[in-house]
């Protein structure tokens, strides 16, 4: 009998690349290394007997696989990847999760991401993976810096809310925008970030109408 | 091997995989000539099948492998099963156990143990790993026996420390796993539990769960299938439908973890309570007297007493016939350890006991809905005094007299009575005479 694959590896970090004092993202050589948008990745450093859990920030056919990360000054394993350099080894597992696009729907269907902090990443992902997409991002952050590669996104389908500053187009969580803003029957919404906001839009959304199964989540680690 | 048989012993912790994957291991021993003794006999090998689901599981881990080496000196300790992998150095620098295997090598054990024998010292590194190359299961064992088809789990729900232990999700090739269930019908069980970490999510080429159950259901003879703990997302109507073929026992044990769908997502469950609540439905539509069972933790970090009220109200509500309440402990390596919020432990302990009496209630409110009914029980054991018991089709222990027919074998029983109290009731009945 074959013996099963054990799907791990260690990967050279390629660069840290800063995009607030506290945030960056990691990005690593992509190898032979197979995902789907909105997958995640299990990262250890080398010598570390810890790993955490990490949604993919690149798209499927980036030349590197990417993660994005915030520093919790007083946690664990953050801040000793916010210290790695080029060429620091980093064991990749993975990839992990059903929190993808339904490629059926693409064609034909509105998407709407919505995500706070961090919890971009997988939406970076699928937009990247998907051109075609018809697609609307609303990123909850506390300040207008914490945009993260707003620039990649065309302005029209980015909304930003800030609760800490009024630089965002909305000035508040993004369930104010939820709660006023008109979507399409057929919507798919994909939720990533953490539980407070995850359980605060699914009731917005949940009183507008939508079925449990338009709605996908990623409960943030 | 010497003329003397080598005497090997057992212990199992945790699960009904762990269970599952021992008594393989009992069977590949037994085939290769070992003598298989009692764990509180004298034995020359000792194996371990650890847990480290809870820190109460970790406890009796270590207290079951310093009683195994105390009782033992000078035999070989073989420690195994998901405290294995979960801390492997610091178990491998103790000299008191000989050898650390983890889960993916369980299967490979008796290599190790014939090579020591032999003067040769493997390093269990070295040992093949496959997860699912556990011997056929002998019937001498139990009635009923575990189907592997699954293993690991790729959930990384918030609390849960199994997908570091027990690894990625892999599934059984379905050709194998009909080898499998062909073998084991073959050593004379009729009673066969369809088992893994994360079963609902099988995926091997195009098949999928309800493709395994129904080419289980499928294969002729007189025996019947249970599915063992399942969660409560990726089924739909076929998996229903597939409880109408009389081989498929209508009990599931559906892991609810809470009533409160804030805790849900802070535990990362992949569903809401809705969903829970519409798959009770749809079963009891159709089957009024469908047995549910389930786990909740209680005392994950956040949940107040309104979360808390929430899964006492869940419990009414499905009428579980039993809820496996875990209190809630802190998993090294998980995100919930990194939350705040943490329950005291008085506030866990006595919303553990508020739990346990609710359930116990509902359990004797389930059960006493057979009194006057029948039910299809296979016999486990007959006592000196001629008392059968056994579990029916719904999963609910049963007793009844007998005279002259034997374990192993299924039976109609008209239920009459519920004796004993709380984890002990039991329904006692008398045989249908056909």
């Amino acid at each position: 009998m074959q013996a099963i694959k054990i799907d791990e590896s260690f990967y050279k970090v390629k660069e840290v690349r800063r995009l607030t004092d506290e945030t960056f993202s990691l990005r690593l050589p992509k190898k032979q290394f197979k995902f789907k948008a909105g997958q995640h990745i299990s990262l250890g450093i080398q010598g570390d007997y810890q790993s955490r859990e990490y949604s993919i920030y690149s798209g499927e056919q980036d030349e590197h696989l990417e993660v994005l990360v915030k520093e919790v000054k007083e946690g664990y394993f953050s801040p000793k990847l916010s210290h790695l350099k080029p060429g620091d080894l980093v064991e990749v597992n993975g990839p992990f999760g059903k929190f993808r696009i339904d490629e059926k729907k693409v064609a034909d269907h509105k998407f709407v991401f919505i995500a706070s902090g961090t919890g971009i990443a997988p939406f970076r992902s699928m937009v990247r993976t998907y051109p075609e997409l018809d697609y609307q991002i609303i990123h909850g952050v506390r300040y207008g810096h914490e945009a993260y590669d707003k620039d990649e996104y065309a302005p029209e389908r980015h909304v930003l809310c800030t609760t800490g500053d009024k630089s965002g187009q909305v000035h508040g969580r993004l369930t104010k925008y939820l709660k006023k803003t008109k979507f399409d029957k057929t919507t798919q919404f994909y939720l990533c970030g953490n539980s407070n906001m995850i359980f605060d839009a699914l009731e917005v959304l949940k009183d507008k109408g939508f079925d449990r199964d338009q709605i996908h989540c990623e409960v943030y680690f | 091997m010497s003329l003397e048989k080598r005497k090997i012993a057992f212990k199992t912790l945790g699960c009904r995989l762990n269970q599952y994957e021992t008594d393989a291991l009992v069977s590949d021993f037994d085939q290769a000539g070992y003598e298989v003794v009692d764990f509180k006999d004298a034995a020359d090998v000792v194996v371990v099948n650890t847990c480290t689901v809870t820190n109460q599981s970790d406890q009796k881990s270590r207290n079951i492998i310093s009683q195994a080496a105390r009782n033992n000196q000078g035999s070989m300790v073989v420690v195994t099963g998901c405290m294995a992998n979960n801390y492997k150095e610091k178990l491998e620098g103790q000299d008191k156990i000989t050898y650390v295997v983890d889960n993916k090598r369980k299967a490979s054990i008796r290599q190790l143990v014939d090579a020591h024998f032999n003067g040769e010292i493997l390093h269990p590194s070295n040992l093949d790993g496959d997860v699912f190359q556990f011997s056929t299961v002998d019937k001498s064992l139990h009635t009923r026996s575990s189907i592997k088809i699954q293993d690991g789990c790729d959930n990384f729900c918030t609390f849960c420390i199994i997908p570091k232990v027990r690894g990625r999700a892999v599934s059984r090739p379905l050709p194998e796993i009909i080898e499998n269930v062909k073998h084991t019908l073959a050593n004379g069980f009729k009673e066969l539990v369809i088992t893994g970490v994360n079963i609902g999510r099988y995926e091997w080429e195009d098949k999928r769960f309800e493709d395994v159950v129904e080419a289980i259901l499928d294969i002729p003879g007189d025996f019947r299938v249970r599915i063992s703990s399942l969660e409560p997302d990726g089924f739909g109507d076929r998996f229903l439908d597939l409880f109408k073929h009389p081989k498929l026992a209508p009990h599931l044990h559906l892991c609810l973890q809470s009533g409160s769908d804030k805790v849900l997502l802070r535990m990362r469950r992949m569903y809401a309570y809705k969903r829970f609540e519409s798959i009770v439905e749809c079963f009891r539509v159709v089957w009024p007297d469908f047995n549910f069972t389930t786990d909740l933790i209680v005392g994950f970090p956040g949940e107040d007493e309104d979360d808390f009220q929430q899964s006492l109200d869940a419990v009414n509500q499905f009428g579980f016939s039993h809820v496996h309440a875990f209190k809630y402990s802190v998993r090294k390596g998980t995100r919930a350890e990194r939350m705040e919020e943490q329950v005291p432990e008085k506030v866990k302990t006595s919303r553990s006991a508020q739990l346990r009496d609710q359930s116990e209630a509902m359990r004797k409110s389930y059960l006493n809905r057979f009194i006057g009914q029948k039910q299809t029980v296979l016999i486990e054991k007959i006592d000196e005094q001629g008392w059968a018991s056994g579990y029916g089709e719904h999963y609910v222990p049963v007793e009844f007299k007998v005279d002259g027919i034997s374990k192993n074998t299924f039976h109609k029983v008209r239920i009459t009575k519920l004796k004993g109290e709380n984890e002990s009731l039991t329904l006692v009945g008398e045989l249908e005479l056909i």
